[in-house]
């Protein structure tokens, strides 16, 4: 009997050994190591929800919209805050200061091969693409996005009033600002010179786009990319996997110069494969991840290029205190990399509200007296793990008008009780006394009430009384539109790196339902904003960019302000790493050195 | 038997109507549309997207429409976040969930009326006492700690380790997952599929076996139970013949009850090992409020729990035959 279980034990074990063997060997090539050569990055959330440019608005539609597509312009990979032609032969000229724009489009830029185009081979690219792609802009498609372009253009917007809009717009219906000189010449005029508008051009929802793509795919455009893209599409199982196989047409893109490197660059040995055409590997698979662990886990055994770490996992990698990668980690060749973004995470006061709002130096010194009390390094080691970045003023680090090392000449950053109690003496409150709760709109989120408790007990300590109203976000949305909002915590992150952007939340027709939720009005400061936002960057500009962001301190009609770091393991295989937020088409210049994958 | 199924499947199409009615109602007591497209949507873009999913017409036309399109079996409404259908969506889900939950039901349902009747032999005695601290000690764990440990020490060490590749720590980019038949796939299950399934065994097998177990104790003190001392019934044959035996009806409703959630999936463990089940693919859309996702997998899961009721009367007069279908 005995011998019996034995030998049926040991049957088991061998057929269990041997479903397992060959599981393994299903597993090794799933995640595709061999002769391609495969990157596999993660995305964190359910991923994108479109594959139409047009169409798309998050950092997921985005990660994945730039593998297939491409703007006139891109992020420079070795200077991610300046720009450089991407489907442009050069930077687009101007002769009249900025009004009329000269494109040249590069030669030799084809679409994607696909069954759309005439023999299934991708067309070459002309100037009707490009007005065909910004036209889609403005139309139910691109709806989403047309904050991006309304009144930028002349004749865009009656173009989308009179066509745009409806069940078929006409794409054949002339745009007066768009002026085509030849297949690969064109001119852009705007209704004013607005500056902002060559950052638009290297968004990704300006990508050119094929029209016989569009037409042919229809409804379904938006699971079919045809682009310019170094990547195909492979597959995409939506809120699952996103694969993409190597442009085999890919036009002539190549690795930044070693000029271009910054010296730490350098050291990093970024440069090393400059001058050499992208993209390096076959093919790239994302992945998405909804739960850290897994994506933690998988990280850690080698399957993946690189994570931004989760903030759970942060002191598993990362020594708070000097910042440096933990052994477990640099043992491996796991290599750290931080990014700085360009976040304005502030506290806004309606400046129409009777009891925080208003420009009388009463107002004035109340608010600056709550701005006084304020820790925000206690925020930062509370909810940053301490990496967060505090400045004075609303304009990000790294952009003209960013005060050096984040203090401006003029501030009202605390803690400093002592100054903080003369300003609320000499706002007619001494000690708090008179002065009504302030109602303090923030969302439900733990994250929020964490930092609402904290912002509870830092004004508690001058005598102001917090009055916290968690509400779901489209309530608190809904509350600070209609300017019944006192109070209430909200994050800006740059739409492009330029202060301008933050500088319009405080213009004074963009109020509320508008992006200047403060309500904030000064003729002087809108007078400054009108005069910036046709003005190219310069020492001028940049004066212009510190007196206003000095007047908003020196108003407070927000306290802030803090920029989060992000915080990057990069796998060992993985190779010319830079990893950035502010764009996501650098996966083409990333390379993998397979040999050095977990065996 | 087939004019009770009938009877009872017309005595439920009220109740089901009565269900889609409630659910219904209770996805439109905020605007889904305005909840959708978020805080930067226009009036009117929130205006086109309202028409064009049909959510301006009276109630009553929306009400009527989606019973057309359930009685029809037409789930061609497409979802809005990833614009596949409703219908696609439940197709591809369904074989991942059931690749999870059906090795799980069945092998925890076999272990656990094992040990339930294992425990109930010995009943007072010290391997009773010992198995139902050990069900006790493992209901006492959170699920999510057995699947954060399960993915850790199963998955995870063993590649770092041991250097064996035997389980996947999450469905990875490179898996073909277009194909909802992926998962089933011998080597492919053992690869991704395994270890979710050990851990919802281990998980299950704590709650199963204390109520099969008190299901087998309260049936020990039953008169066919004295009968068959009388009579000189051994009492492994008491045990494992006469009572597993009318033990069943508690036993099959238990079972029966788990249906609806075997195609439901577990969220958890689809959300932690990525697979692309019903659970998970639910999930999402409540996340990303798809309302036509949600809308639909609720109709097809109430739909579920309705039959699965009328199996398990079936299944009562199957198994006793003192139960009579009328």
């Amino acid at each position: 009997m005995m011998g019996v279980l034995k030998r049926t034990a040991m049957r088991t074990i061998a057929a269990t050994s041997l479903a397992l063997g060959s599981a393994a060997h299903g597993a090794v090539a799933d995640i595709g190591q061999g002769a391609l050569k495969v990157l596999q990055v993660p995305m964190r959330t359910d991923g994108p929800k479109s594959l139409d440019p047009a169409a798309g608005s998050t950092v997921y539609d985005n990660m994945a919209c730039c593998q297939f597509y491409e703007t006139l312009l891109e992020n420079k990979y070795a200077d991610p805050l300046d720009m450089e032609p991407r489907l442009l032969a050069e930077i687009p000229t101007t002769d009249d200061g900025g009004l009329t724009w000269n494109f040249k489009l590069k030669p030799g830029v084809r679409f994607h091969d696909d069954p759309c185009f005439p023999g299934g081979r991708g067309r070459a690219i002309r100037s009707d693409d490009v007005f065909y792609s910004i036209k889609r802009l403005a139309t139910r498609a691109g709806a989403k996005n047309w904050w991006l372009l309304e009144g930028a253009i002349v004749g865009l917007d009656a173009w989308r009033d009179s066509t745009g809009m409806t069940d078929s717009p006409d794409f054949d219906a002339p745009v007066a600002g768009f002026i085509k000189r030849s297949d690969a010449e064109f001119q852009i005029r705007l209704t004013e010179p607005v500056y902002r508008f060559m950052y638009v051009l290297s968004m990704f929802q300006t990508s050119v786009v094929a029209r016989e793509a569009v037409e042919t795919y229809g409804k379904n455009f938006f699971q079919h990319p045809v682009g310019t893209g170094p990547f195909i599409l492979d597959t995409w199982v939506p809120q699952q996997s996103l694969t993409a196989n190597r442009n085999p047409n890919y036009h002539e893109v190549r690795y930044p110069a070693r000029d271009e490197w910054s010296r730490e660059d350098q050291r990093m040995r970024l440069h090393r494969p400059a001058g050499q055409l992208v993209p390096f590997v076959d093919r790239i698979e994302f992945t998405m991840y909804v739960p850290d662990q897994p994506l933690w886990l998988d990280f850690g055994a080698g399957k993946l290029g690189y994570i931004m770490v989760p903030a759970p996992m942060f002191d598993l990698a990362i020594n708070r205190r000097t910042n440096e990668l933990n052994s477990e980690f640099a043992d491996r060749g796991v290599t750290h990399q931080s990014d700085l973004l360009l976040d304005f995470i502030f506290r806004g006061f309606n400046m129409e509200d009777p009891l925080v709002g208003g420009y009388s130096s009463e107002k004035k010194a109340l608010r600056q007296a709550i701005s006084l009390a304020v820790d925000w390094q206690e925020f930062n080691e509370s909810n940053y793990m301490g990496q967060a970045y505090i400045y004075d003023g609303p304009i990000p680090p790294g952009l003209d008008g960013h005060p050096e090392g984040g203090r401006a000449p003029l501030t009202y950053r605390g803690p400093n009780l002592a100054l903080a109690a003369e300003k609320l003496a000499e706002a007619g409150y001494p000690g708090g006394q008179g002065l009504d709760p302030i109602k303090y709109f923030t969302d439900q989120s733990d994250e929020s009430r964490k930092m609402t408790e904290t912002f509870k007990k830092q004004m508690a300590r001058i005598g102001v009384t917090i009055d916290p109203q968690y509400v779901d976000f489209s309530t608190l949305i809904d509350n600070v539109n209609n300017k019944r909002a006192p109070m209430f915590a909200f994050a800006w992150s740059s739409d492009y790196p330029d202060g301008e952007n933050n500088l319009a939340l405080f213009y004074g027709p963009y109020e509320s339902p508008g992006s200047n939720h403060y309500n904030y009005k000064r003729a002087e400061y809108d007078r400054m904003y009108e005069q910036i936002r046709t003005m190219p960057p310069s020492d001028e500009r940049t004066a212009i960019y510190e007196t206003m962001r000095d007047m908003l301190i020196e108003d407070t009609p927000y306290l802030g302000s803090m920029a989060r770091t992000r915080h990057y393991l990069i796998a060992p295989w993985m190779l010319n790493t830079r990893v950035t937020e502010r764009y996501w088409g650098w996966f083409k210049y990333v390379d993998v050195d397979d040999s050095k994958r977990p065996s | 038997m087939w004019a009770y199924i009938l009877r009872k499947l017309l005595y439920n199409i009220p109740v089901y109507l009565g269900i889609i009615l409630v659910m219904m109602l209770a996805l439109r007591v905020s605007d889904p549309v305005a909840a959708y497209l978020g805080k930067n949507a226009t009036q009117q873009e929130i205006n086109v997207k309202r028409t064009e999913m049909g959510l301006d017409r009276p109630f009553i036309v929306q009400y009527a429409t989606f019973v057309g399109q359930i009685v029809t079996f037409d789930f061609s409404e497409q979802g809005w976040n990833n614009k596949t259908s409703v219908g696609k969506q439940l197709a591809s889900s369904i074989p991942p969930s059931l690749a999870i939950t059906v090795p799980s039901l069945v092998t925890s349902a076999l272990i656990s009326m094992t040990v339930a009747l294992i425990a109930a032999f010995y009943r007072g005695r010290f391997p009773d006492k010992f198995l139902m601290f050990i069900s006790v000690l493992g209901m006492s764990i959170s699920f999510l700690v057995y699947v954060i440990l399960g993915q850790y020490w199963g998955a995870f060490l063993p590649q770092q380790r041991l250097n064996t590749d035997v389980f996947a720590v999450a469905v990875s980019a490179g898996a073909d997952v277009s194909d909802p038949w992926f998962f089933l796939r011998p080597n492919k299950w053992v690869y991704y599929c395994m270890l979710p399934v050990i851990i919802n065994v281990i998980v299950t097998m704590g709650y199963d076996t204390r109520y099969y177990r008190a299901v087998m104790v309260e049936e020990t003190n039953r008169d066919y139970i004295v009968t068959a001392r009388a009579k000189g019934a051994t009492r492994r044959k008491i045990m494992f013949v006469h009572m597993l035996k009318n033990a069943m009806i508690p036993i099959i409703t238990h079972l029966m009850i788990t249906l609806p959630f075997l195609i439901a999936g577990s969220v958890v463990l689809e959300m932690y090992f990525l697979i692309p089940g019903m659970g998970r693919t639910l999930i999402n859309a409540i996340v990303n409020k798809d309302f036509p996702v949600i809308q639909g997998f609720t109709a097809v899961l109430a739909a579920i729990f309705i039959v699965s009721n009328i199996l398990t009367d079936v299944l009562y007069a199957l198994v006793d035959p003192r139960v009579r279908l009328s």
